[in-house]
């Protein structure tokens, strides 16, 4: 017998009795089997304990059965109710007891996790079941094109007016914003916001060249309608009278008595339709509209159609409504649409501004 | 596991210890005999005191005295239903001492006799087997934990020889677990 062995073994139950765990002591595998073994030999009874317990219950057994008090509570398993408890408790121990574990678990803990699994699921599947039901479709699709201003949110002129105009009296500041005049065959009188004048000696209404059946917004106060709002006002940094960075007695950035970019009166900048070197806005960004709770309640369905103009860099702008659905379907198309992004039209390979049209389908399945 | 239920069988029908038992309360000594290492596995190891296992198991056997006229044979060991009623008490010292329920006796119960009570009874028996003067050491050395020397001391040998005693005590232990002969 190695005595390295033997005091290996010493030294590993020293440790055990001192409360080391068994873990702790696993480096050497062949003493580990004997290291086990002596791990539980603190847990057999004293021999005394046993014979003693034994006197004992010989003596109780030799007294009359009224002198033992059994504890009926203490009873598991031998009644059916009970068994048949024990079977649950050992398929699905902590709904109907508590249990070790861990933490602490009890069955409110089991039922609240329970009902809630279960609502969980029903949400789920109401959900789906919600979904299948209630399915719609909306369908996008740019239906036509229109040509559109590019920096301007002006009328379309009617027919082929390429001029524009374009002014200013050499301000400072930029032009400040308000209405062009309105369009007349003759100018006698150059729009402005500062008067330089006060006391003309031949009063007359200040206009611009352009066809007079074509009616401009008018905001109140003359300006340039695309100067910014908060400006102090100007007639602007360009020259030659009127309103604008452009030059001659118009409005805007053009040259001329006109409107906007361009020369020679009338409005600037033109229209722009896709084809003849304009290609058309692609969208890059197109959630669906929402169904309205009103039209799915109804079931209603049907095609609508939206106008909008895609600016040089992809946003939409004026989006308003061409043809009418209703039921608060509008107004979700709209909401929609407002949120589109695009790849913008090109002219010339550079990005302009493109007024569209798109039709949007609603349909319920 | 089987060689250590083998070695804490016994040949005797336990129901008829049982039924024997129920009609002379004085027979319920075969049934301690059989049992009381399995009960007293099962409660040391769920007790942090030697004090409190000796405690608890003869209550356990108190109780099942007192109640044995309830038992129903169903096919249950015996041994089961003195696990239900040791995971009872040991349930509610557990509930007094902490307050509050930390573990009902019906969840100890269903982990009834495990493989580690089993071992545990199995040893308890095999160093009843052991001869005397290792049995005697190993008492000494791991029930009233005395040192060596102590040991040395009141048996009037050297360290060395009580540490090969206690060697070979162990060793006698492994193999007969190992064989299944216990």
């Amino acid at each position: 017998m190695p005595s390295y062995e033997i005091e290996q073994l010493d030294a590993a139950i020293n440790a055990l009795l001192a409360g080391q765990t068994l873990e702790a002591l696993r480096n050497d595998p062949q003493l580990l089997p004997m290291t086990e073994i002596a791990s539980q030999l603190h847990l057999t009874p004293r021999s005394e304990f046993r014979a003693g317990l034994r006197d004992e219950l010989l003596a109780h057994a030799s007294m009359p059965p009224a002198g033992r008090v059994f504890d009926a509570s203490l009873a598991p398993s031998t009644h059916p109710q009970l068994k048949s408890r024990m079977v649950h408790d050992s398929v699905f121990p902590p709904l109907f007891s508590t249990g070790v574990s861990m933490l602490p678990v009890r069955g409110s803990h089991l039922a609240v996790s329970f009902a809630l699994h279960v609502a969980a699921l029903a949400i789920v599947f109401t959900s789906g079941w919600w979904m299948v039901e209630n399915r719609t479709v909306v369908r996008k699709q740019i239906a036509s094109r229109f040509s559109g201003t590019i920096d301007y949110l002006l009328p379309s002129s009617p027919g082929e007016l390429h001029g524009g105009g374009g002014g200013g009296t050499q301000d400072k500041l930029p032009p400040s914003r308000g209405s062009a005049p309105r369009f007349s065959d003759q100018q006698l009188t150059p729009p402005a916001v500062i008067v330089k004048s006060d006391a003309p000696k031949l009063a007359a209404e200040p206009t611009v060249i352009g066809p007079p059946e074509v009616k401009l917004p008018q905001l109140g106060q003359t300006g340039d309608p695309t100067a910014a709002i908060l400006t102090p006002p100007s007639n602007g940094t360009g020259s030659g009278s009127g309103i604008g960075t452009g030059e001659g007695g118009g409005v805007g950035a053009g040259n001329g008595p006109g409107v906007g970019e361009g020369r020679d009166g009338g409005i600037g900048g033109g229209v722009y339709h896709v084809g003849g070197g304009v290609s058309a806005p692609r969208t890059i960004f197109d959630p669906d509209p929402e169904y309205s709770e009103e039209a799915r309640k109804a079931k209603y369905q049907g095609s609508m159609t939206l106008s909008l103009i895609v600016d040089s860099e992809g946003h939409p702008r004026s989006v308003h409504v061409v043809r009418s659905l209703g039921m608060g379907l509008d107004e979700k198309a709209i909401e929609a649409v407002s949120k589109w992004r695009f790849e913008p039209g090109l002219k010339n390979g550079q990005p302009v501004a493109v007024q569209i049209a798109v039709e949007v389908v609603f349909r319920l399945y | 596991m089987e060689p250590y239920l083998k070695a804490t069988e016994h040949d005797v029908d336990e129901r008829h210890l049982i039924e024997a038992a129920q009609r002379d309360p004085t027979s319920f000594a075969a049934l301690y005999e059989a049992n009381f290492d399995r009960v007293y596995a099962f409660v040391a190891r769920r007790v942090p005191s030697r004090e409190e296992a000796e405690d608890i198991t003869a209550e356990v056997f108190h109780q099942a005295l007192a109640g044995l006229a309830r038992f129903e044979w169903q096919g249950t060991a015996f041994v089961a239903w003195l696990i239900g009623i040791a995971s009872h008490l040991i349930a509610r010292r557990w509930q007094r001492a902490t307050g509050h329920i930390e573990v009902t006796a019906d969840e100890l119960e269903t982990i009834g006799v495990s493989d580690h009570t089993e071992r545990q009874a199995v040893i308890a028996q095999l160093v009843d087997r052991l001869p005397e003067d290792q049995r005697l050491v190993i008492r000494r050395r791991f029930v009233d934990q005395k040192s060596i020397r102590e040991i040395a001391r009141e048996l009037g040998r050297s360290e060395g020889a009580i540490k090969q005693l206690q060697f070979r005590a162990i060793e006698t232990l492994r193999n007969q677990i190992r064989s299944g002969h216990a």
